[in-house]
């Protein structure tokens, strides 16, 4: 009876998950096989999965008339810059709030929730008067400036989770041996938690590289736009190049999912994993 | 021990190490949400230089506009419908992985695809594949019979809200999923089986097991999707852009096409004010209802 109720239970959730799964991957694969379809094919055949005649027609004119390159290079400038930033800036600050700080963990993490509450649209009004204030407007600083905003609380918040886990005793060795703090920072608790912060560094990479409202606001020539508008613009055309947005999507989606999925058992469970408690 | 305490003690040093992220959070956030504070009480215009202050006049014209309570019940119904099916799909999902015996780890990967997406590849991937002429689920509607033209998803005022949740629902359900099953995995096993010897039904010891067990995890998820949903702009202005005639406009479109369409940033910051004052007293609320759980948790 057991034995049965199990094997049943277990069946019912194979076929939810394979369901499932089949609706989470399905735009990721569709675009991927309309990328490569042909200009005939893209309109004439909506159903057919593998491409007849399988082209690389969008991709040249996305990156050699549409100099989408540009957009790419942009966009690794400033989701590198927003990430170097942002852990250096997160990890001293978890570190500060772990070590010297620990009653107000708590509290700390209420306020970093509640900066999680700010609407971004609520920000985006005041950055557009300052940062214009400041000769930033389309400018790739002015818009790491802006992401600073959003990446370093979260970091701060995730980073918390992993120095708790550093014991006081290594540091402690490390004090009487005369080093001083942020000697024991660098060299004892930061190679402790690197994994973890790898994935942060990654994770907010990727924060960066999807972000839009921001760069939507602060960014008006197309040399300087980050992919996400730069794609956004393409949707704008008096006539919509299908073709042309599923190879430019490929191009901003591949390096999101690939970096995800190589961190997605350290960030993804960490969110309730200890740093919030 | 008092050699920790010295190590505790020197808060002074500590400061330096915080000190650079406390500066990001007053001159990034704290500031510039003052900054709109007051704008939100003046004419403050987009082009225009000159700024005069004229009090509460924003508030009082926003709130007597019956377009920003057609936003704002909008809004409100996207966020619940679209939280409750997250909730639903993230959660059933969680616990059919949790109970399987082989590739786990396959489809927990497959499963969490849509959150590495970007927004505008979301809205331009889903319009792609809800397209009313060329689109594969208009087409295969067709194919199978269930339609008998092909149905346009973003333009049938019927159907455009439910659409909008649909993707969100399906970007939004593996952050559930994923931080639900790891708090079931923490659950020490010999709690069922002790259960079992009890002689409790399987839905009791899912009530007071597993539900238990998840709960502080749901709570908090649901503080912090019920902030990002209620706030978000990008998705529902890909998809839609607050259209058709205003059946998706939520708050922050509504602030956005006030702020950038009208040019009164003036009047826009004071909507996103109201929309701040609003998610601070749900909040409240929920970080009221998380306490009650934790200090019971505890007991």
């Amino acid at each position: 009876m057991g034995m049965k109720r199990r094997w049943l239970g277990n069946s019912v959730s194979y076929i939810y998950l394979t369901i499932l799964a089949a609706v989470a991957t399905f735009p990721l694969l569709w675009i991927i096989s309309s990328s490569f379809k042909s200009p005939g094919e893209m309109v004439g055949s909506p159903l057919s999965f593998f491409p007849k005649e399988p082209t690389l027609l969008y991709y040249d004119r996305v990156l050699n008339v549409l100099n989408f390159d540009v957009n790419i290079v942009n966009s690794i400038i400033v989701a590198l810059s927003a990430t170097f930033i942002s852990i250096v800036i997160s990890a001293l600050a978890a570190y500060g709030i772990v070590r010297f700080f620990p009653r107000v963990g708590k509290v700390m993490t209420r306020v970093l929730i509640t900066t999680y509450l700010f609407p971004p649209i609520l920000l985006a009004i005041p950055y557009s008067i300052l940062i214009t204030k400041v000769q930033l407007a389309n400018s790739l600083v002015g818009l790491v400036i802006t992401y600073l905003s959003f990446s370093i609380p979260y970091a701060v918040w995730l980073m918390i989770g992993f120095f708790r886990t550093v014991p006081l005793e290594i540091e402690e060795a490390a004090r009487v041996d005369g080093a001083n703090k942020l000697m024991v920072f660098y060299r004892i608790a930061l190679p402790v938690v690197a994994p973890g912060i790898v994935a942060v560094a990654v994770y907010t990479f990727i924060n960066a590289w999807n972000e839009f409202l921001f760069s939507l606001i602060l960014i008006n020539s197309t040399g300087k736009m980050p992919v996400s508008v730069a794609l956004y613009s393409l949707t704008g055309a008096e006539i919509l190049d299908w073709g042309e947005m599923m190879a430019a999507s490929v191009l901003v989606i591949l390096p999101s999912v690939i970096f995800f999925l190589i961190i997605q058992n350290k960030i993804a469970g960490g969110l309730t994993q200890g740093s919030v408690k | 021990m008092k050699r920790y305490r010295r190590l505790l003690q020197t808060n002074a040093t500590g400061m330096y190490f915080i000190l650079p992220a406390i500066l990001v959070v007053v001159l990034l956030l704290i500031y510039p949400i003052l900054s709109s504070l007051y704008f939100s009480f003046t004419t403050k215009h987009l082009i225009r230089p000159q700024v005069k202050f004229i009090g509460f006049e924003n508030y009082i014209s926003i709130l007597t506009n019956p377009d920003f309570y057609v936003a704002f019940a909008n809004s409100i119904k996207w966020t619940i419908v679209s939280i409750t099916g997250q909730l639903l799909v993230g959660f059933t999902a969680a616990l059919a992985l949790n109970r399987i015996p082989k590739l786990k780890g396959l489809y927990r990967t497959l499963l969490i695809i849509p959150w590495a997406f970007p927004v505008i590849v979301i809205a331009i991937s889903w319009k792609w594949i809800l397209n009313g002429v060329s689109g594969f689920i208009p087409n295969i509607l067709v194919n199978i019979g269930a339609t008998d033209e092909l149905v346009q998803f973003f333009a049938n005022p019927d159907l455009v809200f439910w659409t909008v949740v649909a993707v969100n629902i399906w970007f939004g359900a593996p952050l559930f999923m994923v931080n639900v099953l790891s708090a079931l995995q923490t659950i020490p096993a010999e709690q069922y089986e002790a259960a079992q010897i009890d002689g409790a039904s399987s839905f009791q010891s899912f009530w007071h097991i597993t539900l238990r067990h998840v709960r502080v995890v749901i709570g908090l998820l649901l503080v912090l999707r019920t902030i990002w949903i209620f706030n978000n702009f990008e998705l529902v202005y890909l998809l839609t852009g607050g259209g058709p005639a205003d059946l998706t406009m939520t708050l922050p479109i509504f602030a956005y096409n006030t702020g950038w369409g009208l040019k009164q940033l003036g009047v826009a910051s004071a909507i996103t004010v109201l929309l701040l004052i609003f998610l601070l007293c749900v909040c409240f609320l929920y970080f009221k209802l998380l306490d009650k759980w934790e200090k019971e948790d505890e007991m």
